[in-house]
């Protein structure tokens, strides 16, 4: 069996929301949808505070909430553990995106554009289906599958990875199996200590943080 | 995403140089004909010390080249009158009437003269900072260079507002333009300021990443909590402009509370100017003989010789046999007043914080110990100091670069692995290599080429309008140096010119190119007042701007993913950007103009032509203006002089030339080879990274503590300026000493702000700024990607203030604010946050933009607005720093 | 602070549309479970039960308004398996078929289907907002049993006035009414107390300053106007009545939108370990 699932190593980021632009890029999402995006948090008060910065979206959870609510069936969940959103399913009622503990989906009701009117780049990719519906980060599933037909290995071919870990110039964003042994995510785990978000909730998400080695 | 296949997928590398930490490289996805993605250039992951990847700046590029606010042609003035306040009524016109119009008005310059009768040139050009410019501009550079002289210091921010002292004390200490970590080696990093994981660009990300894994400890010493302070092991929240304070502290704990022993004496006995004997008048002693310094055997020796002493002007202060003490004995005694509680009183930084700072630094210097590169065994240093913006210009500025130098050299840290490096040089030649750069120079020092400060020689009339050559010396004369010299003199000397000089006036023809002085420099409103005066003004537009509000013509050229150009990447250079590999990489065009635009090579080559320069202009890029010498040892792309060459032409045979550079003349390849490869390489070796054994093999040593030479130009320049009746400099000229002391630095603004009438106690807060990574240099602040994605890191909104102190005003969250001076004030929203000092505010970036598209809309201000342009907060070497004194209060309306 | 740090939000999925549909749907379904626990056949029962429907089909209509694709709104039966959105809607089909049965067949055993699946439907409301894993005021399982009290209440207050307009009085309708809305206080109470310490700010403001509103007016308010209306004769027992039901009533429907709209504040991000930066 197969699980992908994500880290982000909360020493190395730096919020610079590469990540965040290069899923706007590879997904064509509309302007303020992001399906990655970093926080820029701060714990503390003066002078003890730190400044800390969270990669987060959608988690993939096994036990995904938003999957259970949904009344259509549109969200599902694939064997390798990609949760999955069907556009032509989905009704829009929202559901799912008050069920996620991690503010992870969208909804666009209407065509929006950079600059009003579409650009070129944004008419290319223009797709009616996304309005009106629940759109998320899918682990850019696209990429992976592609990349594993064409025998390559996510997480380490960049043509089979998720955008967003291909862009992070900080190395802090990797992607990989953890059911196999020895896959690079595996090992990252293995090595270091690390929490998954809102953990006392049970979702079991699919991302995981490092935050110290072992 | 459009379910049906697309018909064409393309690839396209390229690289990004919007900002100075780059250049990076990228592909661009072009679906159909159409841009679709950026992506790092995957296959460059092995030669680029960043993986091959482009930070979030890139990813902009796709909507600056669709962008529909985009200056589509060439544009002209319909309105005479020029004023933020005027609509400058901008028509289409075609490209040949737009090269008429120039070219008329280039033709008449050069049949007057090309200096006016105050000798400035009378064409002027800016540029925006860093050199960036120059890897988008194609053979603009030749045609410059053909035309003869041109005022490039009209600012707009780059040099003065940058690490200006760095700049210039760096490059004069170890040629270090710029000065980083070496990361890669890196144990403990002392930074004030240095806002490495917001400008350090993609390597400085990507090393720095890779540190903290490894447990470099890095100790953030600034007033705010900025990204990289939330990506250090500790922040140090420091009182603004009192970092010499902190430094010196540190100095005096490792001198007076450690033992020598603990310091690398042998480096500072045989590498540094310590044991250099030091006579009674604050001179070097010198054999009487060959007039050279009279070295002691130990650091710390007071000596009696037969010597003499040499005053500013070469006469002989004292001879005979006479008493000196050691360089090293006199920074002793400079350092002894200067004791962590001295300094805990005036920085803000608890005694004892400083003292384990300064033991944890000792800690991981790793004294005695040695490390092999490419063979080489070379001193393992892994501790360093790095500075920051407004830390670094500015008063205050040589302090603290002399500081950190020295605690460099205190431990042997200085240009050896693992301690702090220069990693590019700008005003010694030659540019493209450090190595080479060092030459020997007087007393056993490296050369530097300091603009003449004796009688027979010093400048005193000006060649630009900045006047860089007659006041800063260290600023030498090469082609970066007028950018360096005070470029906000242009601007206020065009209101008066200060006695002495002759009279500033407005340059005939002003270009301007990836710039926006009138939002960028300081006080941009008097900025902008003067641009209004200037007669004729030619803007390479991009989009309508608040400095090409004021221009005559709009000449709109091909932007960064139309255009071409062959640049040289990796090496050494810019803060962390330092390379295992060096070559050139390509900037191609990804899709047809999406405006009638020009490639700007073209344009050059059209202004050649026009104005008689061809000859001259096709010479200059044969010998190597286009970034490589068109002939070699055995290859010969020079171009025919006397004919006009397409862009593909001229760029053909400079990728030619670079490939058969790289090749020692194996490969020729040209530019469709380039086109489709976007790069090549070959091995730059770790061992460059590091000056040390290029010095120790010269017998050369860093000039270290002492800087007699800088103290005897400072006496010079005095005497010269005072023969000619200039007393305005009398305060910078103070700076030039042999051992800097500290000053009440932070006084020095507030006595700015009595001066325009302000009580320090009604305008309590330092108002400070901070790089934004996602729009600094990037020209991107259309974007809306840009403006989408920066608005998820704090304080893109509005201005960061402390939450208890706001509280107390009665701020709350997202209240709007009135920032002011006793001059003028702003308008924000506020930004609570605990990272903060109370004392300080925060305005990131440089917005405040009322004609550019899209970002006229943001509603934030800008930290330019507010600052002045100030005679008396110019420093030596001509800088300043982006700090005022400012009140905030509620605004009435919210 | 300014959104950036780790403090929820509230949610801006479901606005007053959303709540709507737990306004009139709740009231609606508690209209029919009333009518088939407390009124006796005739016309106040008659008018109960297409009343009880109308206003769950208004509540299902303003659901309809907001979700983004209309025109598929039939995939909401896709998922009974786990969706209580989806069991929401068989439950309401159901409903409506019942009660057009029991509006024409009358009977005991019928009393019994009708109520069983007018408090199904409140039921799946109830899940619905357990099952929101996103929203703390939302997924506490205490929330259950105030939607069906507030439900019955409100049901029971329409029920009360009807029994008073077609002059059937009927004791078991006030019987139910006070039970309810002393229910519902309890209810209420003992889930702003498990639920406000959750929450901060406005929201936790909101949730708590529903509280007196919830006892003053819609119980004891309620309860007293009830009682005078039981009281005294028909025609100050009318107004009394309705004065009495728009008190319980308002103040639940007050209670579920501040559920829905105003306390609904998100999770968060939270961090239960802060990175290492380097060297500690």
């Amino acid at each position: 069996m197969t699980r992908w699932v994500m880290i982000a190593d909360l020493r190395r980021c730096v919020g610079c929301q590469t990540c965040t632009a290069a899923c706007k890029h590879t997904n064509a999402t509309p302007p303020e949808v992001q399906w990655r995006r970093v926080l820029d948090m701060e714990l503390g008060e003066y002078p003890d505070v730190k400044r800390v910065f969270v990669p987060v979206g959608c988690m993939h959870c096994a036990d995904p909430p938003c999957m259970h609510v949904c009344p259509s069936t549109a969200t599902k969940q694939r064997a390798d553990g990609i949760v999955t959103i069907d556009y032509d399913l989905c009704i829009g009622c929202a559901y799912c995106a008050v069920a996620c503990p991690y503010q992870a989906r969208y909804k666009t009701d209407k065509p929006e554009f950079a600059y009003g009117a579409p650009m070129e780049s944004e008419a290319k990719r223009h797709d009616p289906g996304r309005y009106g519906v629940a759109t998320k980060c899918t682990f850019c599933s696209d990429r992976v599958d592609a990349g594993l037909e064409k025998g390559l290995k996510p997480g380490i071919d960049p043509d089979a990875s998720p955008a967003c870990v291909n862009s992070c110039i900080a190395q802090a964003l990797h992607f990989g199996d953890i059911e196999d042994k020895a896959s690079n995510v595996s090992q990252l785990l293995a090595e270091n200590q690390f929490f998954r978000m809102h953990e006392e909730l049970g979702t079991e998400p699919g991302f995981y943080y490092l935050w110290d080695k072992k | 995403m459009k379910k049906s296949e697309p018909a064409r997928i393309e690839k396209k590398a390229t690289y990004c140089y919007q900002c100075v930490a780059g250049p990076d490289l990228l592909t661009v996805k072009v679906v159909d004909g159409v841009a679709t993605e950026v992506e790092p250039n995957f296959a460059a992951a092995d030669i680029h010390p960043g993986g091959g990847k482009v930070c979030v700046k890139a990813y902009g590029l796709v909507q600056k080249l669709y962008n529909p606010n985009r200056v589509r042609s060439p544009m002209k003035r319909t309105n005479p009158s020029k004023g933020r306040d005027q609509d400058p009524g901008f028509v289409p016109i075609s490209w040949d009437e737009a090269f008429d119009t120039i070219a008329k008005k280039l033709l008449e310059i050069r049949a007057k003269g090309l200096t006016d009768d105050s000798g400035y040139p009378r064409v002027a050009a800016s540029f925006g900072g860093g050199g960036t410019p120059q890897s988008y501009m194609g053979t603009f550079p030749a045609f410059l260079g053909a035309w003869g002289p041109v005022d490039m210091g009209f600012g707009s921010g780059q040099g003065v507002k940058c690490t200006h002292s760095e700049h210039l004390y760096g490059e004069f200490w170890h040629r270090a333009f710029t000065v980083s970590p070496d990361t890669p080696l890196s144990e403990y990093v002392i930074s004030c300021g240095a806002n490495t994981e917001a400008s350090g660009g993609v390597v400085g990300v990507w090393r720095h990443a890779d540190a903290r894994i490894r447990g470099m400890k890095r100790v953030q010493v600034e007033p705010h909590l900025s990204v990289t302070a939330a990506c250090s092991s500790e922040w140090v929240p420091i009182k603004p402009k009192t970092d010499p304070a902190f430094l010196y502290a540190l100095i005096h704990v490792m001198l007076f509370e450690h033992p020598r022993a603990r310091l690398d004496v042998p480096f500072l006995l045989h590498h540094t100017a310590s044991p250099y004997l030091v006579g009674p008048n604050g001179f070097y002693l010198r054999d009487p003989r060959t007039r050279q310094p009279l070295l002691a055997g130990a650091l710390e020796e007071r000596a009696t010789r037969e010597a003499i002493e040499i005053g500013a002007d070469d006469e002989v202060l004292a001879q005979g046999l006479l008493e000196g003490e050691t360089a090293f004995a006199k920074l002793l005694a400079h350092m002894k007043p200067y004791t962590p509680e001295w300094s805990a009183a005036i920085c803000d930084v608890p005694a004892a914080t400083l003292r384990r700072i300064a033991g944890e630094y000792l800690d991981h210097a790793h004294i005695g110990e040695t490390i092999v590169i490419d063979g080489m065994t070379l001193p393992f240093r892994p501790v360093s100091v790095a500075l920051g913006k407004t830390v670094n210009n500015g008063w205050g500025g040589f302090e603290c670069c002399w500081a950190r130098t020295m605690l460099a050299a205190l431990v042997g840290a200085l240009e050896v692995p693992g301690g702090t490096l220069g990693t590019t040089v700008r005003l010694n030649r030659p540019l493209s290599e450090r190595h080479e750069s060092v030459k020997p120079g007087p007393d056993g020092f490296m050369a530097y080429p300091l603009n003449p400060t004796d009688k027979a020689h010093w400048n005193a009339k000006p060649n630009i309008r900045n006047a860089y050559r007659t006041l800063v010396p260290l600023a030498a004369d090469g082609p970066w140096s007028q950018a360096l010299g005070p470029t906000h003199f242009s601007w206020m000397f065009l209101g008066e010119t200060p006695p002495g000089l002759p009279r500033v006036t407005y340059p005939e023809l002003w270009f301007v190119y990836r710039t926006n002085p009138a939002i960028s420099f300081w006080d941009t409103q008097q900025v902008g007042e003067r641009m209004a005066s200037f007669p004729f003004v030619v803007a390479l537009a991009y989009t309508r701007d608040e400095t090409n509000h004021f221009a005559d013509l709009l000449l709109p050229d091909q932007m960064d993913l139309e255009s071409l150009q062959l640049i040289y990447i990796g090496g050494s250079k810019y803060i962390e950007q330092f390379w295992k590999n060096e070559g050139y990489a390509l900037r191609q065009p990804v899709v047809s103009p999406r405006v009638d635009a020009r490639d700007f090579s073209d344009i050059a080559t059209e202004l050649a032509r026009r104005t008689g320069l061809l000859e001259r202009y096709n010479a200059s890029i044969n010998r190597g203006t286009a970034g490589v010498p068109l002939k070699g040892a055995s290859w010969d792309f020079s171009l025919d002089t006397a004919r006009a060459h397409s862009r593909d032409e001229i760029w053909d045979a400079v990728c030619r030339a670079a490939s058969a550079e790289l090749t020692d003349g194996r490969e020729t390849h040209g530019l469709d080879w380039w086109k489709e490869h976007g790069l090549r390489v070959k091995p730059f070796p770790q061992s460059n990274w590091y000056l040390f054994p290029t010095l120790a093999a010269q017998g050369l040593r860093f000039e270290l503590p002492y800087q007699e030479r800088l103290w005897r130009v400072g006496q010079q320049l005095a005497r010269r300026m005072h023969e000619n009746d200039m007393r305005w400099w009398d305060n910078q000229l103070a700076e030039y000493q042999p051992l800097p002391a500290w000053k009440d630095f932070p006084k020095l603004w507030e006595t700015e702000l009595a001066r325009i009438g302000g009580k320090t106690e009604d305008f309590p807060f330092w108002l400070l700024t901070s790089r934004s990574m996602q729009y600094a240099w990037g020209g991107n602040v259309g974007m809306q990607i840009i403006h989408e994605v920066a608005g998820n890191v704090a304080g893109h909104g509005g201005v960061i203030i402390n939450a208890k102190r706001a509280a107390e005003l009665g701020i709350a969250d997202g209240d709007a604010v009135e920032i002011a001076t006793p001059a003028k004030s702003v308008r924000a929203k506020a930004v609570l946050r605990q990272g903060i000092r109370p004392d300080t505010l925060l305005l990131i970036a440089q917005f405040d933009h009322w004609a550019t598209p899209y970002a006229r809309d943001f509603g934030v201000p800008s930290l330019n607005s507010l600052v002045p342009m100030s005679m008396n907060l110019t420093d030596a070497t001509g800088s300043g720093a982006d700090v005022v004194r400012v009140s905030i209060k509620r605004s009435v309306a919210s | 602070m300014s959104g950036f740090g780790p403090n929820p939000w509230i949610q801006r999925h479901w606005d007053w549309r959303a709540a709507a549909n737990f306004v009139f749907g709740g009231a609606g379904s508690g209209l029919i479970l009333a009518a088939a626990l407390a009124l006796p056949l005739g016309p106040a029962r008659a008018v109960s039960l297409p009343l009880g429907l109308a206003l769950v089909a208004l509540g299902l209509t303003c659901v309809w308004l907001e979700i983004g694709r209309p025109w598929r709104a039939l995939h909401v039966f896709f998922n009974a398996r786990t969706s209580w959105m989806t069991r929401e809607a068989f439950a309401g089909i159901a409903l409506f078929g019942v009660t057009v049965a029991a509006f024409f067949r009358p009977g005991d055993w019928m009393e019994f289907v009708l109520g069983f699946f007018a408090l199904l439907f409140a039921w799946c409301q109830a899940m619905i907002l357990r099952a929101s894993k996103g929203i703390p005021a939302w997924r506490e399982p205490k929330v259950i049993p105030f939607i069906l009290a507030t439900s019955l209440g409100e049901g029971a207050a329409l029920a009360v006035v009807l029994a008073v307009a077609y002059n059937m009085p009927s004791p078991l309708a006030y019987g139910l009414l006070a039970v309810a809305l002393l229910a519902r206080a309890a209810a209420w109470m003992v889930y702003v107390a498990s639920v406000a310490p959750k929450l901060r700010g406005a929201p936790q403001a909101a949730l708590v300053a529903v509280t007196p509103v919830l006892l003053w007016i819609g119980t004891f308010g309620a309860l007293a106007l009830a009682a005078l209306a039981a009281a005294l004769p028909r025609h100050f027992a009318m107004l009394l009545a309705l004065a009495a039901a728009a008190a319980a009533i308002l103040a639940g429907w007050h209670a579920k939108r501040t559920l829905v709209t105003r306390a609904s504040l998100n999770q968060g991000f939270s961090l239960p370990n802060l990175p290492t930066r380097g060297a500690r």
